[in-house]
């Protein structure tokens, strides 16, 4: 039995293992591209206006690499006056599809199940911003208030 | 050029040292799951109650802690297994909180505690409506 399982996780592994290098490698050519300097500038240039809520969510579609390279940068933003609405926003829809999920959800479930995460976490991203926004005075850490305005 | 190459086949060696155990260890758990599970179970949870069944996956993908994209191998057995399309959804979105310690150290300690939970709650509410909308249009 030990070694049906072994077996049939061999089989399916292998399976994966092609589309996973090569998510992995097209995520690294990404990162060229979209360092977390670059979407750092791009974000402290964002406002309190509602639509960068949505430019949030597609860059943090796009982003490449985990999340924990971007919340250092993300907080001295806050600090600097980014809305946290944008910060979560960004997380969130960071977190929800990246390069490497891309290349697997595809290959697993197809490439309608992958369009309707995207747009999807699309919009839950969105969502969560604007409860953010509504909510910003309860949710935002006091020490960041006067610099938030 | 040259650099460019060598930075990206060195860091995604490096990366691969860590994904690729990972994703090993979550298929062979996904095979477990599929073998072991009992198919009763499996309907009773995954097929029964639709609120109730993307409610358990998306607490199920928010507290499993694995690396995102080693949900794929479980999420594909419990799909094998009878798991609805919006499970998946869920299984898989739910992956959004928590799961890495390190990433939720940081985003609790940067953003405060306030911040995390709010997310942590919207994000499951969103998560389990997306579940539906996906049992519907997909």
């Amino acid at each position: 039995m030990i070694v049906d399982i072994l077996l049939l996780t061999l089989e399916r592994f292998l399976g994966y293992l092609p589309v996973l290098l090569v998510a992995i490698v097209a995520a690294k050519v990404l990162s060229l591209y979209m360092s977390e300097d670059r979407i750092g500038v791009f974000l402290k240039a964002r406002t309190l206006k509602k639509r960068n809520i949505v430019e949030a969510s597609l860059l943090g579609l796009i982003s490449p690499g985990p999340l924990a390279a971007y919340l250092p940068l993300l907080k001295v933003l806050q600090s600097g006056g980014l809305p946290l609405s944008i910060v979560a926003t960004f997380i969130t829809s960071q977190t929800l599809v990246g390069p490497i999920r891309a290349f697997l959800e595809v290959d697993v479930f197809g490439p309608v199940f992958f369009a309707f995460r995207v747009v999807a976490s699309f919009i839950i991203a969105i969502g969560i911003g604007m409860c953010f926004q509504i909510f910003s005075k309860q949710i935002t850490p006091k020490v960041n208030n006067s610099r938030q305005r | 050029m040259k650099k460019k190459v060598a930075y990206v086949l060195v860091d995604s060696l490096k990366e691969m040292k860590t994904i690729i155990p990972a994703f090993f260890i979550a298929t062979l758990i996904g095979v477990i799951l599929e073998i072991y599970l009992p198919i009763e179970i499996a309907y009773a949870v995954l097929r029964g109650n639709p609120f109730l069944s993307i409610l358990i996956a998306t607490i199920i993908g928010i507290i499993l802690p694995i690396p995102r994209y080693a949900t794929y191998p479980i999420a594909f057995s419990l799909f094998q297994k009878g798991a609805s399309i919006g499970v998946v959804f869920a299984l898989i979105s739910g992956e959004v909180i928590i799961g890495s310690p390190d990433r939720d150290v940081m985003e609790f300690k940067y953003f405060g505690w306030k911040a995390f939970t709010s997310r942590l709650v919207l994000c499951t509410a969103f998560i389990v409506v997306g579940g539906f909308v996906a049992e519907v249009l997909l």
